[in-house]
């Protein structure tokens, strides 16, 4: 469900960050930070969960698996060919397995990204506010049914306080979960 | 800041007490059976050496990277590398027995042997010896050098100190990597003379960088545990088992790397090394030996969560431990006394140097400050955070 969102536009990350905490003790649910590069408090602090590594894993056995499977496919059951006095089933499998495990793993952790995040090429994103991707920090907080007037100009104030260059509110519906 | 470690009499007692029990197996075993007891002396001095080295080595890639995280910690490796020192007194031991364990050191067996006799100008003791003795010079004056240096910076700060630990790292990493693969084609691959591997000096030299920081970890987390060193945190952690993480995987890939190469090519000469670690008692080590430093580690500590736990560090740790015996085990014993034995000589003696080492590094620590105050990045490392 889409709501409208306020948003409050920083200059600086660490001054983001002291206001991130002082808004979330001030009982303010803060949705989300826009910033232009990773800040890893951030994840911390908005309890945020990725599951992208546990795919990554599946992939990577599975990867092995599929790799093992072929191997022993092509050259133990459909085309035996004995060399170089060595069995079939070899030892020298590993090292394809080895390759082909990153391989299928990191490809298909970037498609898995790509889908969890409907990016494509040519994809228009849209974003609250596209300083963000240049040197803007934006904290975003939702404008919940409970946000009445009251607090509102709380929240406001705050935001001021913590030293926010700007606030406004923005209806772009950015993709979440 | 200024906090030493207190060694507990309890701590020493203990450690005294390992330190009796280890000299009474060698004083036994050297009676009973003295071929059994100078390989499992050679694997001893080896695994702990390795771990002091490796610290070392640890040490000097912190000061060549820069690196603001560890800065607190140096300390730790600081103190293992003091150890190269006691290592020397016991490695002069070592000289008696030779005669058990090394067949090049057999005047008869060179004189029939084309092979040996062609290896003689390089192997032969007083060669040999001179080798030992300046190997070991160099790491000590390198390894006190940068201890030294990084007390003074303590005393005067500035970032003259900071540099010159710098120089002196680089150019330890270059005497180290060279003296090191020497070192341990000297003493470990000379076991079998006939034999030869050239990634075999690659595969220890990661080893000991392995589990020196393997050691490094399990010091850090029984210090924090103990209430020195307050500052770590998860970072820290989270960082060390990276450490041991992606050297696992290294230390597989050069494992694999020999095993492939030789058993692909399949020459006599070359697979000989294999025969006695494959086909006999010996079979499960060799199997062990994989699991435990590499498919243990590497499925472990995958887990995000139980690779910034300090209690499952720790238990990595005591695995890890064992698994760099059984690593020098297997290369140890099936050249040497090539019977399957693990008995009280085999624990004894290891529990005797565990003692030695956890005194001397002990020890060290309570000699010197635990967070080096002056440290240019010391605030990075208090405040670390990823």
């Amino acid at each position: 469900m889409n709501r409208t969102k306020i948003l409050g536009i920083y200059e600086d990350h660490e001054v983001l960050l002291e206001a991130l905490d002082k808004v979330q003790s001030k009982g303010f649910k803060v949705k989300d930070v826009f910033s232009p590069f990773p800040i890893h408090e951030v994840w911390e602090k908005l309890d945020l969960h990725t599951r992208i590594p546990y795919a990554t894993f599946i992939y990577g056995a599975s990867g092995t698996a599929m790799t093992f499977a072929f191997l022993y496919w092509s050259s133990v059951v459909n085309y035996p060919l004995k060399f170089g006095g060595k069995p079939l089933n070899t030892l020298s499998f590993v090292i394809i397995m080895f390759v082909l495990t990153i391989l299928v793993g990191t490809i298909m952790t970037f498609l898995t990204l790509l889908w969890r995040q409907r990016l494509y090429p040519g994809r228009k994103v849209e974003m609250p506010d596209p300083r963000t991707v240049d040197d803007k920090f934006a904290l975003v907080i939702e404008k919940t049914d409970d946000l009445d007037d009251k607090k509102m100009e709380e929240l406001n104030t705050l935001l001021k306080e913590t030293g926010a260059i700007e606030i406004k509110e923005s209806n772009v519906q950015y993709y979440e979960k | 800041m200024d906090k030493k470690l207190q060694l507990s009499g309890k701590f020493k007692t203990a450690m005294f007490v390992l330190i009796a029990i280890g000299i009474v197996t060698v004083v036994v075993g050297l009676i009973q059976n003295p071929v059994r007891m100078w390989a499992n002396l050679l694997l001893n001095n080896f695994y702990f050496f390795s771990l002091a080295i490796g610290a070392a080595f640890w040490l000097a890639i912190q000061a060549i990277t820069q690196s603001g995280w560890s800065a607190g910690l140096l300390r730790i490796p600081q103190a293992m590398s003091n150890y190269l020192i006691v290592s020397m007194i016991l490695w002069a031991l070592m000289f008696f027995g030779v005669h058990d364990l090394y067949p090049w050191t057999h005047a008869d067996a060179v004189a029939h042997d084309e092979l040996l006799q062609h290896k003689h100008p390089y192997l032969n003791l007083t060669f040999f010896a001179v080798r030992y003795v300046v190997f070991f010079l160099l790491w000590i004056y390198l390894t006190q050098r940068i201890r030294k240096l990084s007390l003074e910076e303590d005393k005067h700060g500035g970032l003259t100190y900071f540099y010159k630990i710098e120089f002196l790292s680089k150019v330890f990493i270059f005497v180290f990597a060279i003296t090191f693969s020497l070192f341990t084609v000297d003493w470990l691959m000379s076991l079998d003379p006939h034999w030869y591997s050239t990634i075999f000096p690659m595969k220890y030299f990661m080893s000991s960088f392995y589990h020196g920081s393997v050691i490094i970890t399990a010091i850090v987390v029984i210090l924090w545990k103990q209430g020195y060193l307050p500052f770590v945190n998860k970072s820290h952690f989270h960082d060390l088992s990276r450490y041991i993480f992606a050297l696992g995987i290294i230390w597989a890939y050069l494992w694999f790397s020999q095993y492939l190469l030789i058993w692909y090519a399949n020459i006599p000469e070359e697979t000989i090394y294999f025969v006695p670690r494959t086909l006999s008692y010996f079979k499960f080590f060799f199997y062990a030996e994989v699991v435990v430093n590499w498919l243990f580690p590497f499925l472990f500590l995958m887990w995000n969560r139980i690779a910034k736990n300090p209690n499952a560090l720790l238990f990595t740790a005591v695995v890890l431990s064992i698994g760099h015996w059984i690593e020098l085990y297997m290369t140890i014993f099936p050249d040497t006394v090539d019977k399957h034995y693990i008995g009280w000589q085999e624990i004894g003696t290891q529990l005797g140097f565990w003692g030695l080492f956890a005194l001397v590094v002990g020890w060290s620590l309570s000699k010197m400050p635990l967070i080096p105050k002056n440290h240019p990045y010391i605030n990075e490392s208090l405040h670390h955070h990823v």
